[in-house]
């Protein structure tokens, strides 16, 4: 349980505190003080220290695995190898489906990928465990891999027919339009890199089972591992009151999870398994490497006629992820014609995995890139073709956009960036030997909505508790539900304590695509106000209340104080009014969930994603938008690409807490910077292994990779998206951050690069 | 392995620990005396999210062994503030929301106090590259600038 009792920040001001306002992060103090215990860092008594033994190969089968110095070495308490591991359940996928009927291995015999967990040991210390993993001598029948999707054994893989999108006739219309372009963009494998590794302590007591796991979605992984050992769900706790971090890759149960609970069962004790940083490149998969082919017909104009689009991502040998490739492609802009079609091709990897926009990431790589060669062929403008083109409705649901405010965010970020004064020829702009590039490209993400619980407290002090099992991974929720109860019951948010991520607390599904602010927030302003509205009713009719004899709905509660709009008659504190009426507390919950809802259906809203709101639900097709104009500066000679200035308009509708989402919006644009300039997985041909798994080969953005970075907000409250106007923040900025950079170094170099990452040996 | 005594000067208190001449500065923190604000983030001095002082100097607790920190003074994030009172880097951090998720937050201030000492927070410019060693997945880079800068100017006035 996690606790916020004050806020420390003095420049926060008054008007910080109800929703909207620029309150500082209620969980700030403890993060900066060192106070704040993330899930593994809990101090338990008798606690054990897992380390895992990988497989050193990417494709075959564990022939023998020797544990005979690892058993002998100090403090080992025990090696688990697939023949000692107890046997466990297989689990049900995030969409609910019912697992096979078979026992279920967290330790590999038949390897798929290289990095997989084939042994752990588990020791008294740290130490011990990781000398003794060192000491498991592994031996393989090894047989041929498939590397990625370069490798000519990967072939044109599986096609997905769900993500087939086609309407008028895509290739007769291309054929015929007088201006065609085609071209294929390529991203490659990239990692989410939380700072925070992965890990947790699982302890058991009885059959009942408590992990300690930094967690997108506590409900969700409960499930899985109550369904491993055969257990109520009821049985299951997990607790994860910080996140370090997660980006998409702390949303799932995964293997290390099951060999640790398993390790504390068999044990007795509890166990402790934090991954190092290379396995956290092969324990959980990053984003898909994709490929793409955007065909675009178009008028001299620069009206589109047609768009064919043909995408490819990687996925493992025996697993499923789709990164949708299409998704940007088909609502950006307006055309008649549209064809979209996606194969996945098996590799010997890791099952790949949502990272910070999944999808719409790579898709507006793709066709934000094609539109700006179009441009340069027609020779249009690049902002002014994408307003020649710009879709007035949702082009592929044919349904009005709930909002839009992307002409907007055109306009204010061209007057910000100053982008009349750009001259389009590229290599027109220099500064000594370096070439300035300006280049523009729009992003958007969907509106993901989703039903969420709530607990409110009005406590007999007068102050206000809010329950969820939620989290918060630095998004703000602690913060923005304190001003959202804060608002409603009309307290100051000093006197709101905002407890998350216990499995305990009222239910909430998945934090991810960007929906949990918006479901949260309805969930805690509808329990607010029940709650609000039972303190009004005790002040009403309570006999012993000093309201007793007015009558309803002209009592108001604000800053704590419950009295008339008016000013006249009575007015008390909230504590003092529940004093009178011989109350200790009032408890609201509130859930968004339909009303006439089973357990079975709010069970299965919130352990899997199979209940979420599609987007284009109803009347109206719902997405967050953004433009970003970014420059660069490229040594002429050295090839080298710095980014040197970035302005980025957004609208992500209401903002619920504006200081905060723009310190997201700012970090999804950084994430953006890395992706288009650093980041990138390599591959040992050879043994079909990553080489750069670590921080240092590995290049994410550093403090001196990145320059002062504008964001303006353009968006306006949508109430179709969610009950306080809110759209998505923390998936969106990064989307169409890379190819605004990639045309941005056109425009300085004349070069186009459509592989990801822009290095310099591309550019020389 | 043998233990051996150690004897570490931590935040102003004194700690007698048996530890095996392999243990780390951070693991000793973490593991052995609950000291958990300074983080681990990668166990390989590429990440910065291990930093404290020593003898008023910033280091990496995960390539420093608790045996060579023997007799010399530790400062980390939990010894920052004073009597309740926050460094004035620390409220900077909070004010300017230099951080998201919190996990490279305690290296990055000491790392920042550090930085302001070194007299290395003269323009932005300097603080992005003193900042440098320090990574923050969530992007917080701008705001960490800012707050260096903020604390900077405060201390020289």
């Amino acid at each position: 349980m996690t606790v916020h009792t004050r806020h420390g920040d003095a420049s926060d001001g008054a008007l910080a505190q109800a929703v909207g306002g620029r309150l500082s992060r209620v969980d700030g103090p403890a993060k900066i003080t060192g106070a704040a215990k993330y899930a593994v860092e809990q101090q338990l008594e008798g606690l054990a220290y897992a380390a895992l033994v990988e497989s050193t190969i990417a494709s075959g089968k564990v022939r023998v695995i020797d544990t005979t110095q690892a058993e002998a070495a100090p403090g080992v308490l025990q090696v688990l190898t697939p023949d000692t591991i107890i046997s466990l359940r297989s689990a049900s996928d995030w969409f609910g489906t019912p697992p096979p009927d078979k026992p279920y291995c967290p330790l590999a015999r038949d390897i798929t990928f290289s990095g997989q967990h084939v042994a752990a040991v588990v020791a008294e210390t740290f130490e011990q465990a990781v000398a003794a993993a060192a000491l498991v001598k592994v031996s393989y029948d090894e047989t041929p891999s498939i590397v990625d999707l370069s490798d000519a054994k990967a072939g044109d893989g599986i096609p997905v027919d769900a993500m087939t999108k086609e309407w008028g006739d895509a290739p007769a219309a291309f054929a015929s339009a007088p201006v065609r372009i085609c071209a294929a963009y390529n991203t490659p494998r990239e990692y989410q890199a939380p700072m925070e590794p992965h890990g947790l302590i699982a302890r058991w007591e009885g059959d009942h089972l408590t992990v300690w796991e930094p967690s997108q979605w506590l409900d969700g992984m409960a499930r899985t591992y109550a369904e491993w050992f055969g257990l109520p769900f009821e049985n299951v706790r997990l607790v994860s009151p910080y996140i370090g971090g997660g980006f998409g890759s702390k949303a799932l149960a995964l293997s290390h999870g099951a060999i640790a609970a398993s390790a504390a069962k068999m044990l007795g004790r509890p166990v402790k398994l934090v991954m190092t940083r290379p396995q956290t490149f092969t324990g959980y998969g990053g984003r898909a490497a994709t490929r793409q082919t955007v065909t675009i017909g178009a008028g001299h104009d620069g009206v589109i006629q047609s768009i064919v689009h043909r995408g490819v991502n990687e996925t493992s040998i025996d697993g499923m992820w789709v990164e949708p490739l299409g998704s940007v492609t088909s609502i950006m802009y307006a055309t008649p014609n549209f064809s979209s079609k996606q194969n996945v091709v098996r590799v010997n990897s890791v099952v790949p995995g949502a990272m910070r926009a999944p999808g719409e990431n790579p898709s507006a790589f793709g066709i934000e890139s094609a539109i700006d060669e179009l441009a340069y062929q027609v020779g249009i403008d690049p902002l002014e073709i994408r307003l020649r083109n710009y879709a007035e409705q949702d082009p592929h649901a044919r349904k009005a956009w709930s909002t839009r405010q992307l002409r907007e965010a055109f306009a204010a970020g061209a007057e910000r960036f100053g982008w009349a004064r750009r001259t389009p020829e590229p290599r027109s702009m220099r500064d000594g030997n370096q070439l300035i590039g300006w280049g523009v490209a729009a992003g958007t993400y969907p509106v993901r909505r989703a039903y969420g619980e709530a607990i409110v407290r009005i406590l007999a002090d007068g102050s206000v508790e809010v329950e969820s099992s939620s989290i918060d991974m630095g998004q703000g929720t602690y913060t923005i539900l304190a001003q959202t109860a804060a608002e409603t019951v009309g307290v100051p948010a000093d006197d709101v304590v905002v407890k998350l991520g216990d499995s305990r607390f009222p239910r909430a599904g998945v934090t991810g695509g960007s929906r949990l602010a918006g479901v949260m927030t309805g969930a805690v302003h509808k329990a607010a106000t029940s709650a609000l509205d039972q303190l009004i009713g005790l002040a009403i009719s309570d006999p012993r209340s000093p309201f007793h004899t007015l009558q309803a709905n002209t009592l108001v509660v604000s800053n704590g104080r419950i009295g008339s709009p008016r000013g006249d008659g009575p007015e008390v504190s909230i504590a003092e009014l529940l004093k009178s009426v011989g109350r200790d507390h009032i408890e609201a919950t509130g859930d968004t969930m339909p009303a006439n809802s089973t357990a079975e259906d709010r069970y299965k809203n919130y352990t899997t994603i199979a209940m979420a709101l599609p987007h284009t639900e109803g009347n109206y097709s719902r997405h967050s938008w953004c433009a970003h104009f970014i420059e660069v500066r490229v040594d002429e000679d050295f090839g080298t690409v710095r980014v040197s200035r970035v302005v980025s308009a957004l609208d992500s509708g209401r903002l619920y807490n504006p200081k905060l989402a723009e310190s997201q919006w700012k970090g999804g644009i950084i994430m953006g910077i890395g992706q288009a300039l650093l980041e990138e997985g390599v591959m040992d041909r050879r043994h079909g292994r990553i080489v750069n798994d670590n921080l240092a080969d590995y290049l994410v953005p550093t403090n001196a990779d990145i320059p002062d970075i504008e964001v303006i907000s353009v968006g306006i409250p949508d109430l179709h998206s969610s009950a306080l106007g809110g759209k998505g923040v923390g998936e969106l900025a990064i989307v169409g951050v890379a190819p605004a950079i990639a045309n941005a170094v056109f425009h300085a170099t004349g070069k186009r690069v459509r592989d990801l990452p822009i290095t310099l040996e591309k550019l020389i | 392995m043998t233990k051996i005594p150690i004897h570490l000067d931590i935040n102003g208190h004194r700690h007698e620990l048996q530890l095996e001449p392999r243990v780390t500065l951070l693991d000793a923190l973490r593991e052995r005396l609950g000291l958990t604000g300074t983080k681990k983030g990668c166990d390989h001095g590429q990440c910065g999210a291990c930093t404290v002082h020593v003898d008023g100097e910033r280091v990496l607790a995960c390539l420093t062994l608790a045996a060579q920190a023997e007799g010399r003074t530790i400062t980390t994030i939990e010894g920052l503030a004073r009597e309740g009172e926050l460094h004035p880097v620390q409220a900077a951090f909070l004010e300017q929301d230099a951080f998201q998720c919190g996990y490279c937050t305690s290296g990055q201030i000491m790392s920042a106090v550090a930085c302001i000492r070194e007299g290395h927070a003269g323009s932005d410019e300097e603080i992005r590259e003193y900042m440098a060693g320090n990574l923050c997945r969530c992007g917080a880079y701008p705001h960490i600038v800012a707050a260096v800068r903020q604390a900077a100017l405060e201390a020289a006035s």
